[in-house]
């Protein structure tokens, strides 16, 4: 039992900080993919889908509409934009100030990482991030979100706090996996027996490499980067810690440490379609059924596992389950 | 007092806690100064450094209002330097506080119920009939064990001869315990060796007595005892101690939203549904408690939770309706109440405070405001006050319109030089005036933990120590030896 509001706060530390580390990495990559692959385009072609995988094509051309979506512009956007509720400056705000909500739930250490986390961040973005800065505040993020999840795997609790501090993290993982694959889904279109050209190859490096996990899956293939192989490590992997599969796994026991295992409630339903399916899933059979229309079903059902909870944790005295609980 | 025989506060010296004479400290800080002379200043800059870093990065912070800018969070302002006091000298400041907290609520029981206190003429009844935080909607309740002020925070200062006095009792919701706990946790980091020796009293049991004091209200019983702490929320000022709190006791820390009444019992809204709640530390002030019973726009209260309180379903702390007992005009009274109630000698006297509502000592006071401080009788934190000899001649008028307005709002004090003490600012040796906070637990008897928080004004020369207004703190050491 705990109070629904700090559930809900938990919840969205873990997602905002899951999504600066996400959002960091994307950029971080991108910016090296454009060192990396020299005719690749420094404009829109290249920077475009990362708006799209964050969702805020709309919110960025609404701050500036006759903005062009360059290096220099989108950076800027995805980073510091204050009025961005995306930008890694507000999810790291967000994250903080949540964190502040339940700082009597969590360890003094995750505590004082993530305070010093916003500390750091609010100071480096005070002025505009110089190019020549990038490569450390990203490193620097990347470095501190995970520092966070060390001492939380050192200091918290095992209790239901953690069980929605998970929640949040994998529900928002899994989401972002999903979106960044199906973002180059829209520019390479793969099928089954492509093999990529040494553009492509590096696009799809580049998707790995976003998802920290070029080395394991080359370690794991050794056929080489082709597309079904790729695919099929993001999203059918249980070994690989960021794929699909592996962070809807954790969700399973994120939800075992908020009591929710009774198989009546919404939440669960959600659970168990989004794992049915993906444990169903092979590459071949998500090729067959298309790429993009397969990951589409996942999200859904991935926003639909956030509505449950919305409705059985965060609201739950809304709900008909307003028996007074009267263990005294 | 009247005011013709106004001392000349203000022209006096301070009395100075750390040197007896000049560069010569009082015996019980001898062994501090040795160490501290032998070491030299490097050590001490160094370690004030350690202090600031630490206190950043745990995010020991404050909120501070301004007209221009809402909620600024800051980091809590804290001096190595500690204060020391003898412990004999506590024992009589410990035994003073007991008697008057204990006084005012009997004051409180008599002022809810049958108004003895009035009838005999010893507070003039209007002037409790006509006080902002006299609540009408709680005579006659009973509230458990006849307590109002379960936690009272009570400022004493000292005068020119270190002669400690009340300044102001605070019995709603007084902040600053949880700063007095980290003052020590930061001061055992950077001066582990003194604590021995000098036999430093412990008092982070703070919030294990107040649990304590908390959990034998249960209407239900202690045993199963659901306690929540209630907050305004994280735009609070308060609102790190709030979390504090609640963390040590290991309470929930809720807002109004999460609460809900029915039925005239209070329930949380958790991730399983409602709960039962028997207990709320609440650091809402009254006004903002009950939208159905006190102000109707408050956002952070919870309707129906006067009722429920009324109905005994649930305990409230501190009591509604305290507010009139700290009262800045009532306040002149607490040496007569202590006699009134308790048939002693108050241990612990008052300042001489001048009420506007008494026509010769307003007539007095208006003519030397410059020599005077005014206060608000019901305002806390330093917020609209004046302080005579650094106020502008038009600042002055505007007091004086509004006096004339409302003189029962109004009181006026002559300008205690507040004691000083040596602090370690911006890398220099300097002098700086404090006040004490002491922490007064009334459970199933009075308690008062050794020491409180010292709360010290930065400004060179500056005797307002509200943190709110430049104001800092310094860690509060009880000792047994001195030597």
């Amino acid at each position: 039992m705990m109070l629904s509001r700090m559930a809900d706060a938990l919840y969205w530390m873990a997602r905002y900080l899951e999504r600066a580390y996400n959002t960091s990495r994307l950029i971080e990559i991108n910016l090296l993919h454009m060192v990396e692959a020299e005719e690749a385009s420094f404009g829109a072609a290249q920077w475009r889908p990362i708006l799209s995988i964050m969702g805020s094509e709309g919110l960025f051309s609404q701050l500036g509409p006759h903005r062009a979506i360059d290096k220099d512009t989108t950076v800027q956007f995805l980073t510091q934009e204050r009025r961005h509720p995306g930008s890694i400056l507000q999810c790291i705000q967000s994250a903080r100030e949540n964190a502040r909500v339940v700082r009597d739930r969590i360890s003094k250490e995750m505590w004082e990482c993530i305070n010093q986390m916003w500390l750091a961040v609010d100071k480096t973005l005070k002025k505009p991030l110089r190019s020549d800065q990038a490569p450390a505040f990203y490193y620097e993020v990347q470095n501190r979100v995970a520092r966070f999840h060390g001492l939380t795997q050192d200091t918290m609790m095992r209790g239901e706090a953690y069980g929605f501090y998970r929640l949040g993290t994998h529900l928002e993982r899994a989401d972002m996996t999903v979106r960044t694959l199906d973002v180059k889904y829209h520019i390479l279109l793969p099928t089954v027996e492509m093999v990529g050209s040494a553009l492509d190859y590096y696009q799809w490096a580049a998707l790995l490499k976003s998802l920290s996990g070029f080395e394991a899956y080359r370690r794991h293939y050794p056929g080489g980067l082709r597309p079904v192989d790729v695919s099929e490590f993001i999203l059918l992997s249980p070994v690989y810690p960021r794929s699909l599969r592996f962070s809807v796994e954790r969700l399973g026991g994120a939800l075992t440490h908020i009591g929710f295992e009774s198989p009546e409630t919404r939440t669960c339903q959600a659970y168990r379609a989004l794992r049915g399916d993906i444990e169903k899933s092979t590459a071949e059979s998500i090729f067959k059924q298309g790429l993009h229309e397969y990951l589409q079903d996942r999200l859904l059902q991935i926003a639909a596992l956030h509505s449950a909870l919305q409705t059985d944790c965060f609201e739950a005295h809304l709900g008909e389950r307003v028996a007074v609980s009267d263990r005294a | 007092m009247t005011a013709s025989t106004l001392p000349n506060s203000s022209s006096a010296d301070p009395f100075h806690e750390f040197y007896g004479a000049p560069s010569l400290p009082r015996p019980h800080y001898a062994l501090l100064w040795d160490n501290m002379q032998s070491a030299g200043l490097d050590n001490l800059t160094a370690k004030a450094r350690e202090a600031h870093l630490a206190l950043h990065a745990e995010g020991v912070t404050f909120t501070v209002y301004s007209d221009k800018e809402e909620g600024i969070e800051r980091v809590w302002p804290f001096d190595i330097i500690p204060r020391i006091i003898p412990g004999a000298e506590w024992d009589l400041l410990s035994s003073g506080l007991k008697q008057r907290v204990k006084a005012l609520n009997l004051f409180l029981r008599d002022l809810y119920h049958d108004q003895k206190i009035l009838k005999d003429g010893v507070v003039p009844a209007d002037l409790i009939h006509e006080g902002k935080d006299f609540r009408r909607e709680i005579i006659g309740i009973d509230p458990p064990g006849g307590i109002y002020t379960h936690i009272s925070g009570v400022d004493l200062i000292r005068d020119g001869h270190g002669k400690y006095m009340v300044l102001e009792d605070n019995l709603r919701t007084p902040s600053g315990v949880s700063y007095m706990i980290e003052n020590r946790m930061i001061e055992r980091r950077v001066l582990p060796e003194f604590f021995s020796r000098y036999k430093v009293r412990r008092m982070e049991h703070y919030p294990a007595l107040l649990l304590q004091a908390l959990r034998r209200l249960s209407p239900r019983g202690p045993g199963e005892a659901v306690i929540v702490m209630l907050t305004p929320g994280i735009y609070n000022s308060a609102y790190f101690e709030h979390t504090f709190l609640a963390k040590e006791m290991g309470v929930e820390l809720a807002e109004g939203r999460d609460l809900l009444v029915s039925n005239d019992r209070v329930y949380l809204k958790t991730t399983l549904g409602l709960k039962q709640v028997d207990v709320i530390y609440r650091r809402v002030d009254d006004d903002f408690l009950d939208p159905l019973c006190f102000r109707s726009d408050s956002l952070v209260g919870v309707a129906g939770l006067i009722n429920a309180w009324r109905a005994g379903h649930v305990a409230l702390v501190n009591a509604p309706g305290g507010g009139i007992a700290d009262d800045k005009a009532v306040y002149a009274y607490v040496p007569d109440i202590i006699r009134y109630y308790l048939s002693e000698e108050p241990i612990i006297g008052n300042v001489p405070t001048y009420l506007m509502s008494r026509p010769d000592e307003r007539e007095k006071v208006l003519d030397q405001l410059e020599r005077m401080v005014v206060k608000v009788v019901n305002e806390s934190g330093g917020y609209g006050m004046l302080m005579g000899p650094s106020s502008t001649a038009a600042e002055r008028a505007e007091f004086k319109k509004k006096i004339l307005a409302k003189p029962r709002d109004f009181i006026a004090q002559p300008v205690i030089p507040l004691s000083q003490h040596l602090c370690y600012l911006d890398n220099e040796l300097q002098s700086r005036h404090l006040d004490l906070r002491p922490f007064i637990i009334y459970g199933e008897e009075i308690e008062v933990v050794p020491g409180g928080l010292t709360r010290v004004a930065f400004r060179k020369g500056s005797l307002v120590v509200n943190s709110s207004q430049g104001g800092g703190s310094k860690d509060t050491w009880v000792v047994e030896s001195v030597t």
